[in-house]
């Protein structure tokens, strides 16, 4: 993120920009519920050049034992880049400072959202792993995370959607690509809980207004209806559609 | 539920505070907790739901420790249930499947059980205990079907089902697929039906 | 309670009911003996990556990633460049999988796989040297996404069709040029391994989980059209014979499988 510098790349020309959208289109989301056999409950998420995929285990046996609360389930939360997901050079695989932080705050989402006092003594897993990065991973991971718990079947008091604002070229753009993130200005990663519309993550870099501040916010909550449809109908042809489903492909 | 609309998580299904499956109040109203849909009358159906035991229900599990006091046994669940000693009269083994009534449920989920029975030797499948009305089917109809077609089993409230040795392993273990896949469309006792009849038909050929 | 421990309980019970159904000849899922659960290749699942095949058998699936860099060589193979295999047992492929650095039966995984295709010389390490303590380095990832089973075989596999999607990286100086390519790297051979398992005394092939909780003893084999070229044996012992048999059966199917891709 270059914050201080004005970017020498033009990011949009006459309001349209790099990939051809407007400044408040979505790139192309595509969501598919129940991929995986094993996990209680899954999601695939196709969203820009992201590919990530979620695996939601429990309410299962606390371990270690001495962490389990007597009063509620503990919510737990993995998020993991893999070596390969980027255009650029191989990286290392395992936690980074990075993922080590997208982790927790994408499980302060779900800890609001989980009804976790029905199940004491237990632990539920979220575990989200990036195959292919394009911008935008945690906003999209939260998005894919949200749609697994609902499979699993966890009970939750909202669904969650989210979506990242940014500034680039002087101009407010809603769910930035890898390019715009990189020459951007400024990034807001936004997660609005779908009903009650309390916002459940934010974090933001650069420089903005408050008067930006506020638009990031309309702009961000407006997208998320259209992400929270998109949620919906996976989980509908899910439950439409029986046997094996695509992904990846 | 082909045509019907999906509930999510959050959204509101009724306008009063009722208590329903799967569902959750405020001060006014009823939402969903789960993913499920509205039936013809506007009743919630849940999709997905995890089980938590009620007194009474019928649980099937596996014997994994034995103590002076009792038999822990494996339930499907995070938390194990128990088997008091002194409430039986059968020594049981490490890893027999038991049969028992929910007799109690703490706060913290932990189960004391009753009425236990010994199951012969069998094999275990897991299905989904949210599923498990349609695999029980109306006044039995639908397990007796299987019953009548492929020998012994028998459903837990808690998902576990037991398939008999003596019963057809292989194509018990299909049909219990087939209404996991397929257990919210409806006309499902007529086609597992007709499953069987084909199934008879192939081993005629 | 704890997955092991249902598992280890799990095992005892269901072997003696498995073994009858295996002694009239069929499995819990109907299939033959020697047959594989449905098999199914998807090259080109990535676009990060210079080749890259999602592999499923069965409902197992495992993703294989092949990404190019540069790195320096070994020191006494100054002329080749560098084969790097790794492996993860993803936790959301399997509620036995933790988090975590990679256990043994990740690094086992990752090793059998490596073998194969370096003894199968898939690729010319030699065609990876750029200059004196410069060459290209092959990062080989096999990530296990959804285990139902039998991820060793559908690791070779999504190996073999990430290496035959890889495309040979243009090189600059010493610098690899992203996105850039001269031509496809095409593999010399194309390794499939079969995975065995005894439950009692009946051999299976392509095991499904609940088979591998009560195997006795398993057994891989990878080979190439013409040759053996990696074998690990898990868990249990076997004969001679039985060793022969299991060979001519890798083969056999061996040469099926390639044939899809």
């Amino acid at each position: 993120m270059m914050a201080s510098s004005t970017s020498e790349v033009r990011l949009v020309i006459d309001g349209k920009r790099m990939d051809g959208r407007g400044p408040e289109d979505l790139r192309q989301l595509r969501i598919e519920a129940g991929v995986l056999h094993e996990a209680d409950g899954s999601a695939f998420v196709e969203w820009g050049g992201n590919k990530i995929i979620c695996g939601v285990y429990g309410p299962r046996e606390c371990i270690p034992r001495f962490l389990a609360s007597p009063y509620r389930a503990l919510v737990k939360c993995r998020y993991m880049m893999s070596p390969f997901a980027s255009l650029e050079e191989h990286s290392r695989s395992g936690p980074s400072r990075r993922s080590t932080e997208l982790s927790k705050v994408i499980r302060e989402v779900f800890e609001n959202l989980v009804i976790a006092e029905k199940f004491p003594n237990t632990q539920i897993d979220i575990y989200i792993d990036v195959l292919q990065a394009d911008g935008g991973t945690r906003t999209a991971s939260i998005t894919a995370a949200a749609v697994a718990l609902a499979n699993a079947g966890i009970p939750m008091k909202d669904m969650v959607s989210a979506v990242a604002v940014g500034k680039a070229d002087g101009q407010l753009l809603v769910d930035l690509g890898k390019a715009e993130d990189n020459f951007g200005q400024s990034d807001t990663p936004v997660a609005f809980a779908s009903r009650s519309k309390d916002i459940l993550l934010i974090q933001m870099d650069g420089m903005l207004t408050r008067d930006e501040m506020a638009r990031v916010l309309d702009m961000a909550e407006r997208a998320e209806g259209k992400i929270h449809a998109v949620q919906a109908d996976s989980l509908k042809r899910h439950y439409e559609e029986a046997g094996e489903k695509k992904f990846l492909m | 539920m082909n045509g019907r609309k999906i509930i999510l998580p959050g959204e509101k299904i009724a306008d009063a505070r009722v208590q329903v499956p799967g569902a959750f109040n405020d001060s006014q109203a009823t939402y969903a907790s789960v993913v499920g849909m509205l039936d013809e009358e506007g009743r919630f159906i849940p999709m997905e739901k995890k089980y938590r035991p009620i007194v009474d229900d019928v649980v099937i599990g596996m014997v994994t420790d034995a103590r002076h006091a009792g038999y822990d046994v494996e339930l499907n669940l995070p938390n194990v249930g128990f088997i008091p000693a002194r409430d039986i009269r059968l020594k049981l083994e490490l890893g027999d499947f038991v049969v028992c009534k929910v007799r109690e449920v703490t706060e913290t989920g932990d189960m004391d059980l009753a009425d236990v029975r010994r199951l012969p030797r069998g094999q275990m499948v897991v299905f989904p205990p949210a599923k498990v009305p349609r695999l029980i089917g109306k006044k039995l109809s639908m397990i007796n079907l299987i019953k009548e077609n492929v020998g012994d089993i028998l459903v837990g409230n808690n998902g576990y089902v037991w398939i008999s040795e003596k019963a057809d392993i292989p194509l018990a273990i299909k049909v219990v697929k087939m209404i996991d896949e397929g257990a919210h469309f409806s006309g499902l006792t007529d086609r597992v039906a007709a499953f069987f009849a084909k199934e008879k038909q192939n081993k005629v050929i | 309670m704890s997955d092991e421990l249902k598992d280890m309980v799990m095992s005892r019970i269901k072997k003696d009911v498995m073994l009858g159904t295996l002694a009239k000849g069929t499995r819990y899922d109907g299939r033959q003996l020697d047959e594989f659960r449905p098999i199914s290749v998807q090259k080109g699942a990535l676009k990060s990556a210079d080749g890259s095949a999602l592999a499923c058998i069965g409902g197992t699936k495992v993703l294989a990633s092949v990404k190019f860099d540069v790195a320096t060589p070994f020191a006494d193979r100054p002329t080749e460049g560098v084969l790097i295999t790794n492996s993860e047992l993803l936790p959301l492929a399997s509620p036995s999988f933790e988090p975590g650095p990679p256990d043994e039966n990740s690094v086992e995984f990752a090793r059998i796989v490596d073998r194969a295709v370096r003894s199968a010389e898939c690729v010319d390490l030699k065609s990876l040297f750029i200059k004196e303590g410069k060459v290209i380095s092959l990062f080989l990832d096999l990530y296990v996404l959804d285990h139902t089973g039998n991820f060793i075989d559908a690791g070779t596999l999504a190996a073999s069709a990430a290496l035959s999607d890889a495309k040979f990286p243009k090189v600059e100086g010493d610098k690899i040029v992203r996105g850039e390519y001269v031509g496809p790297l095409n593999p010399r051979a194309l390794p499939i391994s079969t995975t065995l398992v005894k439950i009692g005394k009946t051999w299976l092939v392509d095991p499904t989980r609940e088979e591998e909780m009560v195997q006795d003893c398993r057994i891989t084999i990878a080979t190439t059209e013409s040759h053996v070229c990696a074998i690990q044996k898990g868990k249990g012992s076997l004969t001679k014979q039985e060793l022969l048999d299991n060979i001519d059966i890798a083969f056999k199917r061996g040469s099926e499988i390639r044939a899809m891709l």
